[in-house]
């Protein structure tokens, strides 16, 4: 790096102020903040960038729950441990990892309606391995195929430079039908010998307090976390998606992060459909059970603040964006809501949050 | 004339059945500035894609320091040492200033994992050493949340910190006040005391007139006048950009006349 000695110099240009007491501070000559203050300092640039916002919501959404719980045990059984297991620890990790596929690849400015449909074929692959040839094999098949199917509409997407959008709402019924050419319409099912031990302990355990798919998000979100916000890659990602032009200028190669992206995508809906197979233990090929995965991932990213244009959201953002979604969902059905009322909700809370976000992103700093 | 740095030759560009280029060819030598002037439409965006490796020419030859590049890409030019100031589509607006400063060059660890305080810190200083432009509090903000000039500033900025060789600077100077030109236009002369070519691009003649060694007229897609500075004057360059061809000629014979 070319990182010629700045220091003692006069600015190379000297804006006028607007009158004279106004001082000129120097921005290298701030001092690192630190404990409150710097928490403080901190938080102003946090402020409209998703996360912060929906973990108010969220954080709101679960005292209310916890309070009407407490007040009434047997009438909202929400803090029944049954219950909070089967939330916190299945429904929400899921939805996590599909929202943070579907969240990463719309910050690199992309979609993908064909998520429900690859679920259903990336998990019959995974089960017919399993069958045949053992877990280890099977896992690896399950992601490969989630990728192979991104990098397949990634690159129509790119190549052809056709929306996304309408590419990939073309290809999930594609994919659905594919899984039905794979497996004819009969579902494909784990047998009780192939789940028992080791894949029923990592994929579907409960621990009493916890089951496996909670520590596979920490696990996965703390990565995400790391690439995203840390990585120069995650970086990349960013870039493109915010100004493709801009990035290219600067020696970024658009195409190239955006096929990153959508393989990043496809294997973590690769994992996750492993996880949503061994839990269910069958999966029908063609069948409508995945399809809503689709729009609720990205409902889950908008949710957490990530833009439908692309170049901004955050992996917590989205982590909060599938938790407070099945916590509405939770809360419906654990309020003896009937199942109508539970899609109208979750409707209003999507519309609502990207009113929300948008009227924040006015406000970012 | 100096010693060449950048050469090219013949360059032509279409967009389908449209030439944007027809075989131009110039050189900026060691430790000039030059001034590419011309209208809108004339390409000098183009052509300042085209140096700065972003676009492929159609045809042509590109010349570094005598040597022939064959394969001019932004990878290869970026090595070269050119560093530039496009007009349009230089920041990521989502994006923090630190992180536009260092997109695609981020400091990071043997895992790729970026030193935030580290580029944090740099890119304060940079930003201390290029502007003193009241308003920008913290190098963490959002680029969104800047002005046209604060943003015009931040590109600059980014410029001269990495440049080694050639800065081309792209229209730098049309968000930026007054006395922020001036510094600009300053700073440039002193550049070339430093060894750094640059290409100042815009159509404010006055802005080039004062600066430049030597000035590029374009027009239509093709290079109508390349002179130095003592040949010439505002009012011939005024006559080129206005009038093309048919206006040097004009003013030529008007000057004859008189």
């Amino acid at each position: 790096m070319s990182n010629q000695n700045n220091s003692g110099k006069r600015p190379i240009i000297q804006a006028p102020l607007a009158t004279e007491a106004i001082q000129v501070r120097r921005l290298s000559d701030q001092k690192p903040q630190t404990g409150l203050a710097g928490l403080k300092y901190n938080l102003q640039f946090m402020r409209g960038r998703g996360a912060l916002e929906i973990g108010v919501v969220l954080a709101v959404i679960l005292i209310g729950y916890i309070t009407a719980a407490s007040i009434n045990p047997s009438g909202f059984s929400f803090l029944n441990p049954s219950n909070l297991s089967g939330v916190i620890s299945q429904a929400i990790p899921v939805l996590a990892i599909l929202g943070l596929a579907a969240g990463i690849l719309m910050i690199a400015g992309e979609f993908d309606l064909s998520l429900g449909p690859a679920i259903t074929f990336n998990a019959i692959v995974f089960i017919k391995v399993a069958e045949s040839f053992g877990l280890l094999a099977a896992v690896v098949a399950g992601i490969l195929s989630g990728i192979a199917i991104a990098m397949v509409n990634g690159a129509i997407v790119v190549i052809t430079k056709i929306p996304s959008f309408i590419a990939t709402l073309g290809m999930s019924f594609f994919w659905a039908g594919a899984s039905i050419l794979m497996n004819g319409t009969t579902p494909a099912i784990i047998s009780a010998e192939t789940r028992e031990g080791a894949m029923e302990f990592l994929f579907a355990h409960d621990f009493g307090l916890f089951r496996s798919q909670l520590v596979w998000l920490i696990l996965v979100g703390s990565l995400a976390w790391l690439f995203m916000h840390r990585h120069r890659l995650g970086n990349h990602i960013y870039a493109v998606g915010g100004n493709a032009a801009a990035a290219q200028a600067i020696s970024i190669n658009p195409k190239r992060v955006k096929m990153m992206a959508f393989g990043i995508y496809g294997g973590l809906v690769g994992f996750a459909s492993i996880l949503i197979a061994v839990r269910t233990s069958s999966m029908q090929p063609g069948g409508t059970a995945t399809e809503d995965f689709t729009l609720f991932a990205i409902a889950a990213a908008v949710v957490g603040g990530t833009s439908l244009n692309g170049g901004r959201g955050s992996v917590i953002g989205i982590i909060f964006g599938a938790a407070l979604i099945e916590l509405i969902k939770n809360g419906l059905i654990l309020g003896k809501a009937p199942g109508f009322y539970i899609t109208l909700f979750v409707g209003i809370t999507i519309v609502i949050a990207s009113v929300f976000n948008k009227l924040m992103e006015g406000k970012a700093r | 004339m100096s010693e060449s740095l950048l050469r090219v030759e013949g360059i032509t560009k279409k967009y389908g059945p449209n030439t944007v280029l027809n075989d131009v060819s110039f050189e900026i030598g060691k430790n000039e500035v030059v001034g590419l002037l011309g209208d809108n439409g004339a390409g000098k965006s183009t052509l300042v894609k085209i140096m700065s490796g972003v676009v492929d020419a159609t045809s042509g030859n590109y010349y570094w320091d005598g040597k022939l590049i064959d394969n001019v890409n932004r990878e290869e030019t970026e090595r070269l040492g050119v560093e530039t100031i496009f007009q349009d589509s230089a920041l990521v607006p989502q994006m923090t200033i630190t992180r536009n400063i260092f997109m695609g060059r981020e400091i990071t660890n043997k895992f790729g994992l970026m030193k935030i305080k580290q580029m944090d810190s740099i890119a304060a200083e940079v930003l201390d050493s290029v502007v003193a432009i009241e308003g920008i509090k913290s190098p963490k903000q959002l680029v969104a949340s800047l002005s046209g000039g604060q943003a015009q500033a931040v590109a600059i900025a980014r410029a001269v910190h990495f440049k080694s060789s050639l800065l081309i600077l792209d229209e730098p100077t049309s968000a930026l006040a007054v006395r922020a030109t001036e510094a600009l236009l300053d700073y440039l002369r002193q550049l070339k005391t430093e060894g750094v070519s640059s290409v100042l691009v815009t159509h404010n003649l006055h802005h080039a007139y004062q600066v430049c060694d030597r000035h590029i007229v374009m027009n239509h897609g093709r290079k109508i006048l390349d002179v130095r500075r003592e040949d010439t004057t505002v009012e011939e360059l005024t006559a080129a950009v206005v009038g093309g061809a048919e206006g040097i000629r004009q003013y030529r014979e008007g000057r004859k006349g008189n």
